[in-house]
């Protein structure tokens, strides 16, 4: 029996590679972008609540309000570029600024991601000369730029709550890109916009955390951060960055990481109480050929031992380390390599194996 | 249940990959808590300063020794499924001594250096991307020392099958040369290192109290003691017969296969069944099921197949088939399965199928493709050729088919990666 | 953030740990029918790099085409390569829960940095090199077959404890 539904497989749905060639056409350029897109939006939102939250005394949180910005665009510039990448006709990227539709995530896509350029660039000026003095001394404008918008309260409000909102549309986009594409029954589920957007804040959060960690002066340093990014921790020795946010990073990271994870179990969960196809589309992550890869890399590394990890850093077990960080970030890649690659292969013919 | 879980296929590889890491994490654990992520801790054993690699080695290898010699012998684990390296001796020699060698030198072996780069060795990283290289070299120069990589022979052997002793004499001599090992350890280290032994973690301190540490070579010689007396940890000496299931499995027909879904897998390739033909040599040569293996009845051995191995039997009617089925029941095999009908049904129903009224037009095109597939040709409505049949049967080979081609399939088994180190 | 303790706790009773080790190991034996390893881990990673960078020098060389397995899934699906994984895991776990991770070169007094770190190289080559001539290393071979009554594994482990022994006295400006 199942070497007729194979052959009616051949005949009746066209999954047969050599007939249709170009059926996983996601190569690694989605999954890269939509990782960075997930953490730009999580640091923009960190960046505005912080504004929005703290007066100016309170706001030593440089590395949230600045540095975290400023990744922020660099990453956004490299998530936009493989995107680019992953287009068939470059020369023609500008038409998708020639129209508006309601009902594309690209078209949605590709104007919030217009709008989240001046909004990071307006949160990384805000308190850029606190943050990287040797630049406000090379350029005294940015110290003018600074006083401007600290000066006004509203506009200051404005910026963090543009970053808040945008932060957030970016978040959810980046997982309703898949989502609303029918075709993939793995990836039909309005789960994965929460879980995209709370993954991508855990990897900011884990980030923010990791710079805090590399950049704290020489005597509190844990000594096994020493060879990584100690060029990072030159450039910001200057002043010494606030150490009562490690701690505050750390457990928003952990709360971000379990939300995650119930939304990981909401989103299998919802496979499994669907359709038969839905519930095999699942089953390619708990038990099918993603298993290994889902339930280590992404459950294992990348959500379960960071959070042992942090909880133990926050009860002053053992110290903070970059290891958490290191595997949060990875575990975010994961996330989304192993759901557009599996995605892919799943179809919904797939029922009648 | 029986162990070991996965060649019962209790799990697939999804899963073990996962236990692997689970494992891996209990290993690297117990590694760097014996405090085997500072290589000179690890170098200290050469120096007779510090004799932890001896004492955390032998302890590991007697608590799992004696743990599968007991679970064995008490029937939960079937011994011959677990996987023994082959040994080569001459290479496992020179191996050995150029490890040793290594070992002194780099300060680690391959899994320490894992555990000490990982807690911030630098050498231990740099013994990893040394090992690196090392395995770069080799590859290069394998090609040359091939024939030498796989000089004396001598299979999967143990030590009782080489010295012809029982098993369990064996690993009673080992407990004891272990413990005895570990006595001689302290020694050495108050002697040549002067090293006072902690009272709480050894044998030979005193005051002679009964320590965690006393309790658990007492329990490891009593282990040991057991296994001196119990006899062969190997499964097929001893057997059970449960005539009552044997009974049942034989009267419901679950015992069987039939040939459609015989057909069904050969043309899909499936390797994770081995087809038995036990006819004679001649009568296989002249025809066999695509796949098949020729083991005539009288040369049925036990250790033909592992005991977990999926196995068909076929003969021409069935008869020697089922004498066989009972022959490996009653060795401990656990899934053997009979040919329904043997060969004649396959001829009838595979090779060349039969047209009636009452065959379905969809149903009979699927059994002309099956029978194409296997080089027979499928008879009309009433011109039936018994007669004609033995002539017309088609040469071993059949033709090549697009789909799912047997010679694909078969070539899948030899590149089957390594299960060892 | 600093009032961790920065002390390194002692390692655990070598009997102990050995015994912890034993478990585990008698653990893969029951669920998976099979021992521990390392070295092949690397040489399938070494195998999949060099494949990736030169596929048909890979496919012709006849020792990394063993570790590449048949193409229908990505070589580095393999029991080793997760197993050593979770080792790097388990270890890390247990150095910082212990303080003991450190950023540090372990030498004797005797030993300049540079020197040990040549010397670790050299030695990492070697045990690269015979681990696949003897077939595994001390995982593979010296712990799994050593509990198995394995012949091989015997002659091996023997062998180590004898060529270290026999050079130790060469080296010993490195250690002590």
């Amino acid at each position: 029996m199942i070497a007729l539904t194979a052959l009616t497989e051949l005949t009746v749905s066209r999954h047969n590679p050599l007939v249709d060639p170009h059926l996983h056409i996601w190569e690694w350029q989605i999954p890269v972008y939509l990782f960075f897109g997930g953490m730009v939006a999580g640091l923009m939102i960190i960046a505005g609540v912080r504004l929005i939250a703290l007066r100016p005394q309170q706001r030593e949180a440089l590395v949230c309000c600045t540095i975290g910005p400023l990744i922020g665009l660099f990453f956004l510039s490299l998530g936009m570029f493989t995107l680019f990448l992953d287009l068939s006709h470059k020369l023609y990227v500008w038409r998708l600024y020639t129209t508006f539709q309601i009902t594309s995530p690209m078209s949605w896509g590709s104007w919030i991601l217009l709008l989240v350029y001046p909004a990071l660039v307006a949160n990384a000026l805000a308190h850029l000369p606190e943050a990287i003095p040797a630049l406000a001394k090379r350029f005294p404008i940015l110290v003018t730029v600074s006083d401007f918008i600290l000066a006004r309260v509203q506009w200051v409000v404005g910026i963090g709550v543009a970053n808040v909102m945008v932060g957030i549309a970016l978040g959810i986009y980046t997982g309703i890109l898949l989502g609303a594409l029918g075709a993939r029954p793995l990836w039909n589920s309005a789960v994965l916009g929460p879980l995209f957007l709370f993954s991508g804040l855990s990897t900011a959060t884990a980030l923010l955390h990791g710079i805090l960690v590399i950049t704290t002066p020489d005597e509190e340093r844990p000594a096994f951060a020493d060879f990584l990014l100690s060029a990072l921790a030159q450039l910001t020795q200057a002043r010494p960055l606030d150490k009562n946010v490690g701690p505050v990073l750390a457990r928003a990271d952990n709360s971000f990481l379990t939300i995650e994870l119930a939304l990981l179990g909401l989103f299998l969960l919802g496979h499994m109480t669907s359709t038969g196809i839905h519930q095999q589309a699942a089953s390619l992550l708990l038990t099918g050929s993603y298993g290994a890869v889902f339930w280590v890399f992404v459950i294992g590394l990348g959500i379960v031992l960071p959070l042992v990890l942090q909880s133990l850093e926050l009860q002053n077990r053992i110290r903070h380390t970059i290891a958490p960080v290191i595997l949060v970030v990875f575990g975010g890649i994961a996330l989304r390599f192993i759901l557009v690659y599996a995605g892919q292969e799943s179809h919904w013919f797939q029922a009648l194996n | 249940m029986s162990a070991p879980f996965y060649k019962f296929g209790l799990f697939g590889d999804e899963a073990s990959f996962i236990i692997a890491f689970v494992i891996g994490i209990g290993f690297g654990f117990f590694l760097e808590r014996a405090g085997f992520g500072s290589g000179r801790k690890l170098a200290a054993q050469f120096y007779f300063r510090d004799l932890s690699v001896l004492k955390v080695m032998f302890t590991a290898i007697i608590t799992a020794m004696t743990g599968v010699y007991l679970l064995s012998r008490l029937g939960m684990m079937d011994l011959s499924l677990v996987y023994l390296v082959p040994t080569f001796l001459v290479p496992q020699i020179v191996g050995g001594l150029l490890l040793g060698v290594g070992f002194v030198i780099g300060g680690y072996c391959p899994g320490t250096s894992c555990v000490s780069a990982v807690t911030g060795r630098i050498d231990g990283m740099v013994y990893l991307v040394g090992m690196i290289a090392g395995l770069l070299g080799f590859a290069e120069v394998y090609p040359y020392v091939q024939n030498y990589a796989h000089m004396t022979p001598m299979g999967q052997i143990t030590l009782a099958k080489l010295f012809n002793l029982p098993y369990g004499l064996l690993v009673f001599a080992v407990v004891l040369m272990a413990l005895g090992a570990f006595m001689a350890a302290e020694w050495a280290e108050k002697k040549v290192g002067g090293k006072e032994p902690d009272p709480k973690g050894s044998f030979i301190a005193r005051p002679w109290r009964l320590t965690p540490v006393r309790i658990l070579a007492m329990g490891l010689a009593a282990a040991g003691f057991v296994a001196l007396v119990a006899g062969d940890p190997y499964r097929g000496s001893h057997a059970t017969i449960d005539t009552k299931d044997l009974a049942i499995r034989a009267g419901s027909g679950a015992d069987s296969i039939q040939v459609g879904q015989l057909a069904d897998w050969i043309i899909q390739g499936r390797n994770d069944f081995k087809l038995v033909d036990l006819r004679s040599g001649t009568d296989f040569a002249a025809y066999h099921i695509p796949t098949a293996e020729n083991v005539p009845l009288a040369s049925l051995t036990p250790d033909f197949a592992a005991h977990n191995e999926k196995i068909i039997l076929c003969s021409e009617d069935g008869t020697q088939a089922a004498k066989a089925w009972f022959l490996l029941e009653a060795q401990g095999f656990k899934s053997v399965y009979l040919l329904d009908g043997g060969l004649r049904s396959w001829q009838d129903m595979i090779l060349f199928p039969k047209k009636s009224d009452k065959t379905d037009e969809a149903v009979f095109d699927r059994q002309m493709q099956v029978a194409k597939f296997f080089g027979g040709t499928p008879q009309a409505e009433g011109t039936s050729a018994p007669a004609s049949v033995a002539v017309a049967l088609p040469q071993v080979a059949p033709p090549a088919q697009p789909a799912v081609s047997e010679p694909a399939a078969a070539k899948v088994q030899p590149k089957k990666k390594k299960e060892g180190c | 953030m600093n009032s961790v303790e920065h002390s390194a706790k002692p390692y655990w009773n070598p009997y102990l740990s050995g015994f912890g080790l034993g478990l585990v190991l008698l653990a893969s034996f029951v669920i998976m029918g099979r021992g521990l390893g390392a070295s092949g881990a690397f040489t399938t990673a070494v195998a999949t790099a060099v494949h990736q960078v030169a596929p048909t020098h890979a496919e012709n060389n006849a020792f990394y085409a063993e570790y590449l397995g048949d193409g229908s899934r990505s070589p580095l699906k393999d029991w080793l390569v997760f197993e050593v994984l979770g080792v790097f895991v388990g270890g890390f776990l247990s150095g910082v829960l212990a303080n003991r991770l450190k950023l540090t070169v372990e030498k004797g007094p005797r030993i300049g940095k540079p020197w040990r770190l040549i010397f670790a190289f050299i030695g990492g080559a070697l045990m690269g090199i015979g681990a696949k001539i003897a077939l595994g290393c001390t995982s593979g071979q010296a712990l799994t077959g050593g509990s198995l009554l394995n012949v091989g594994s015997w002659a091996f482990m023997m062998c180590v404890f004898g060529g270290a022994y026999a050079v130790a006295y060469f080296f010993r400006k490195q250690w002590i």
